[in-house]
């Protein structure tokens, strides 16, 4: 009835998070096969020749890259269970446009406050928090990003909460305390079980962290 | 506010902007009249408009439906295959195997392409160009092989990915001149493609002229 699924996948990334919780939702079976990254399987290679990344999402044989496509994808096929993207189209145009955001700003300046160095990296800082606020400006009163229900949005968010711990570590500086909305969407969202049970650990989070920061050569 | 709601369709765009030539291309074909309101990317300052419609990214292009702005070139081209759905030719497939695929490559058109055309009209230098301009040549060649023996991207029918790449084949003299090759020699099939769309009414009302494309990103860049 689902057909063959496979997730190529990594425990720590947060794209791969998202098609966890996804595929949560819908209640769909598939296998599990963990990609030890640094180093990557020739499976991996043949399954994402262009971006040679995870996640991949394997359905009945034929690959789907890229997180956010592969999220469009599951919601479309199993478009009868938790839908994730709204119904109406100006309102999957504003969901569309907002996990862009997660994509363009939390991740690359996520990423920035570990990578960068000295004042860029003081600016990063600065800027990733600003980006939570923006966050949580379109958050507003509402209980999820997609308004009542959990939708796209937070599916596309939640992962990068298990990464906080890491970037807070690294960066000596505090999330939680400067976004409060935020943290109190992330505590809601976390009782979802799709998402407790797809989120990585923040420790091993960070140990995965330590490791790849090292195969990049940050100190 | 009050003058964006005179008309139902209204975008808001930058005649060399390749990102909202999508979009006009889109409109045009599911014959959507609308309104363009002309914003001049050469000045650095932001109109008032694309303030208060696109407060986030402060980007075109913009469509305003009904006075409600919606932004980012493929989450617009994606509202428009919504909301002017039957009755109207489509431009996304029907497939979700087949939509996934025409995203994956509207992202590394948007991601790579993009990125790798920047880089190559910026270099300086003969080997950073010499090996930009073979990069970009790779990556048109990967999209040619995609199109394959088809007509379009989209199969028989002009579809999505057909309108996310055309807006480009108005640089293709652009890159030909800066990089002294000839595109028909590399990449054979997409330059039939790109006659192909040109036969179209609505890719040639909404393309630029080459040679003047050529000249605003000769000035974008500081090419000589």
């Amino acid at each position: 009835m689902d057909g063959e699924v496979i997730l190529l996948d990594a425990y720590a990334s947060m794209f791969g998070m998202r098609l966890r919780i996804a595929l949560a939702e819908k209640g769909v079976k598939y296998e599990y096969r963990e990609e030890n990254l640094p180093k990557k399987s020739p499976f991996l290679f043949q399954m994402n020749p262009i971006h040679k990344k995870v996640p991949v999402l394997i359905h009945n044989g034929k690959p789907i890259c890229e997180s956010l496509i592969a999220l469009q994808y599951i919601d479309e096929v199993w478009h009868d269970k938790n839908p994730l993207l709204p119904s109406d189209p100006y309102k999957r145009a504003q969901a569309r446009l907002w996990a862009d955001f997660v994509d363009q700003k939390v991740h690359t300046l996520g990423r920035k406050t570990w990578s960068a160095k000295g004042e860029e990296q003081e600016a990063a800082k600065k800027e990733f928090i600003e980006a939570l606020k923006v966050l949580e400006g379109e958050l507003g009163e509402k209980p999820y990003f997609g308004g009542e229900e959990f939708g796209y949005v937070d599916v596309a968010l939640i992962p990068f909460y298990s990464w906080f711990h890491a970037y807070e570590t690294c960066g000596n500086f505090k999330i939680g305390t400067q976004c409060p909305k935020f943290v109190a969407w992330t505590k809601r969202s976390m009782q979802r079980e799709s998402v407790s049970k797809s989120l990585a650990d923040p420790e091993k989070v960070y140990d995965f962290f330590l490791i790849l920061k090292k195969h990049f050569g940050v100190e | 506010m009050r003058e964006a709601n005179n008309s139902s369709v209204v975008v808001v765009d930058f005649w060399g902007n390749g990102f909202g030539m999508r979009v006009r291309i889109a409109l045009e074909e599911k014959g959507i009249k609308y309104e363009y309101r002309e914003e001049d990317l050469t000045n650095p300052q932001r109109s008032q408009l694309v303030l208060d419609m696109n407060p986030v990214r402060k980007s075109v292009p913009i469509l305003i439906h009904r006075g409600q702005p919606v932004c980012d070139s493929a989450a617009i081209l994606e509202y428009i295959d919504e909301t002017w759905k039957d009755g109207f030719p489509s431009l996304l497939p029907r497939d979700p195997y087949d939509r996934a695929i025409a995203r994956f490559w509207t992202d590394f058109v948007d991601n790579k392409v993009f990125s790798t055309q920047a880089m190559f009209l910026r270099s300086k230098g003969d080997r950073a160009k010499e090996e930009s301009k073979n990069e970009l040549i790779g990556e048109l060649k990967q999209l040619e092989a995609v199109l394959g023996d088809e007509q379009y991207f989209g199969g028989a029918n002009f579809g999505y990915l057909d309108v996310v790449l055309i807006p480009f084949s108005s640089m293709f003299y652009g890159y030909e001149s800066h990089g002294n090759f000839k595109l028909e020699e590399e990449c054979p099939k997409l330059s039939d493609w790109v006659k192909r769309c040109l036969a179209r009414d609505s890719v040639r009302k909404v393309l630029p002229d080459s040679v003047e494309m050529y000249e605003l990103h000769k000035k974008f860049y500081g090419i000589e």
